[in-house]
């Protein structure tokens, strides 16, 4: 099994021509499979969100629920095929191909061989399942209090996470094929904005002066640049991931009420009295973060990548958590059309959001040379990795 | 003001008869929705607001019926509340207070219950804790404004499993993540990259730019 090593690996080249024509035709099927499925899941989370809040009443088969029930099953539905496909290539002895998904893993006791990146998209499908489950019994016991933040939701939540986090892995194992940069910026785009959802269930914590959802959103949005940053290593395709963002976030802001109100006329249910027209969702979504997503470029960057990184990293991830908070209260402020915080009121969250900021920076260096980890080597790379392992220098490590 | 425990702050088309594949397929596509509607429309009728205890309130110049729909309340176990004005809403409006056992508040515009559209109320709302709350009101009106309150409502335990146990259960997809981050940490680590050595083409180190 050959893994290509994280770091300075140059695997943004074509991928050889025996493995473009051997997978090109097969390997983006199921990768844009799950990542409509995540895309269905985002959209679907963000109507349902407003649907509670400006209409009401629930029951387990409303069309958003439908809608997001759907997007899990074919994210899952894919994965598994790719699962079986692969298990089924293995026990052939036919030859794996690691751009699909990465490389594969066995899964129980070897019964299984599953791509790592399908392997976590799926599982995290398979977790939708459950919690669905959870969550029904939930409202069974409880009713449908519709809250973001009950055990059921934030399983629910955060297994749709899991299964965004495989479409990322997806795209990755992929990276020697062009239409995998478009994917990856589309599914780090899915990731964050869905999993900014969860960060809501911080509102339960009793933050003081700190507000606890804003620094949420700043450390999930700072971690995901610097994965982004590190990992698409290409300003113009870090741009293009702030972009995406911006025109997600947007496309969410028109489609959310709309597709609210469309459906409360559909069923013939009123609004709500003093409905706000401003969407949960997307009005959580940071405005800043093409900016950020440049500005940490550039901080990475000005600094060189033989520096050392943690430091840095860590440095410019303050920088970029002074930056996605301030612009988050002031945000929030403008688009809820609020006051904004007082001077005594900011710092606390704000240095917060600082902290967070710098913890993000750290980890998101990191996990972006794990998620480089996954993209499978080339044959000349796994040739110079084997190389260096035989290597006398090497030996004994 | 904060919605009570919920969400916070706030062409071209076939010339020929004969349908093409694609169109097939998505025939087929919308066929088997509408299956999925047809089968789920039983489930897609929403309850209506039953009234099971009333209390009288007197808010200055105006008297209130408070509606729940199930007695005794349950702390997480929503229920429907109904607030209705002798001589209906017309032209009066006002604002709730949600009083906690910790003297905590919570404020709301009073505003029409989504499937009672002639009453004021909450619809499936659910008191987060156990102790006695009380619901507080101001209503403004052709009579003036007026306050009120109603006695302590006394709101029993929880149903089910204790809390704690439900949010252990809940976060188990994030700790499979963390557990999924911890290992491949550990074998992206420096020293070692998944059985091959570091080196110039295994560093870990460095925001790449």
């Amino acid at each position: 099994m050959t893994v290509a090593a994280d770091g300075a690996l140059p695997a943004r080249g074509r991928a050889p021509a025996s493995v473009r024509t051997a997978t090109v035709s097969r390997g983006w099927i199921p990768a844009f499979l799950v990542l409509l499925g995540a895309a269905f899941s985002l959209t679907a989370a963000s109507w349902d969100i407003q649907w509670h809040i400006d209409v009401g009443p629930d029951t387990f088969f409303t069309l958003p629920h439908l809608v997001l029930y759907a997007g899990s099953a074919l994210s899952g539905l894919a994965s598994l095929a790719v699962v079986l496909m692969t298990t089924a290539a293995r026990r052939a002895d036919r030859e794996v191909d690691t751009t699909i998904g990465g490389r594969a893993v066995p899964v129980l006791g070897g019964t299984f061989a599953a791509p790592l990146g399908y392997l976590v998209s799926g599982a995290g499908s398979a977790g939708f399942l459950l919690y669905g489950l959870f969550d029904l019994w939930w409202h069974s016991l409880y009713g449908f209090d519709a809250v973001i933040a009950s055990p059921p939701h934030i399983g629910l939540i955060l297994s749709i996470a899991l299964s965004m986090v495989g479409a990322v892995m997806v795209f990755a194992a992929a990276w020697a094929h062009r239409w995998a940069r478009l994917g990856v910026i589309l599914a780090f785009t899915v990731t964050l904005a869905f999993s900014l959802v969860a960060t809501q269930g911080l509102a339960e914590i009793d933050g003081g002066v700190v507000d606890p959802v804003s620094v949420g959103v700043t450390f999930l949005t700072v971690l995901v640049v610097f994965m982004a940053v590190g990992f698409l290593r290409d300003i113009r395709l870090v741009l293009g991931f702030g972009i995406v963002f911006a025109a997600a976030q947007a496309l969410l802001w028109w489609f959310s009420p709309w597709a609210t109100r469309a459906y409360a006329v559909a069923v013939g249910l009123p609004m709500r009295d003093y409905v706000s027209p401003v969407p949960l969702v997307p009005a959580e979504m940071p405005m800043s973060l093409p900016a950020v997503a440049a500005l940490t470029w550039w901080a990475v960057s000005s600094v060189g990548r033989d520096r050392p990184g943690r430091l840095v990293a860590s440095l410019v991830g303050g920088l970029a958590g002074l930056v996605v908070t301030v612009c988050g209260l002031t945000q929030a402020s403008l688009v809820y059309r609020s006051t904004l915080p007082t001077i005594g009121e900011m710092p606390p969250t704000v240095v917060a959001g600082v902290l967070v900021g710098a913890l993000a920076g750290f980890l998101g260096r990191r996990f972006s040379a794990m998620l480089r980890a996954v993209v499978p080597a080339t044959p000349r790379e796994a040739s110079a990795a084997s190389q260096q392992a035989s290597a006398p220098s090497q030996e004994g490590r | 003001m904060i919605a009570f425990g919920r969400v916070p702050r706030p062409s071209r088309f076939p010339r020929s008869g004969r349908a093409s594949g694609p169109l097939r397929a998505g025939v087929a596509l919308l066929t088997a929705i509408g299956l999925v509607f047809a089968s789920a429309t039983p489930a897609l009728a929403y309850p209506p607001v039953e009234t099971v205890h009333t209390e009288r309130v007197q808010a200055g110049p105006y008297s209130l019926t408070v509606g729940y729909s199930t007695w005794p309340l349950r702390a997480l176990s929503s229920l429907d509340f109904t607030f209705t004005p002798d001589g209906g809403i017309d032209g009066k409006r006002g604002v709730l207070t949600l009083v906690g056992p910790d003297g905590s508040e919570e404020r709301a515009r009073l505003a029409r219950h989504p499937r009672k559209r002639e009453v004021w109320g909450l619809d499936t709302f659910a008191v987060p804790s156990e102790g006695n709350w009380v619901l507080r009101f101001t209503v403004d009106g052709p009579a003036g404004r007026g306050e009120g309150r109603t006695a302590s409502i006394p709101t029993l335990p929880q149903p089910g499993p204790p809390l704690a146990l439900s949010w252990a259960v809940g976060t188990v997809p994030l700790w499979a993540l963390v557990a999924l981050i911890v290992v491949a940490w550990r074998r992206t680590g420096p020293g070692r990259r998944d059985g091959l050595p570091a080196g110039s083409n295994a560093r870990t180190e460095g925001v790449g730019t």
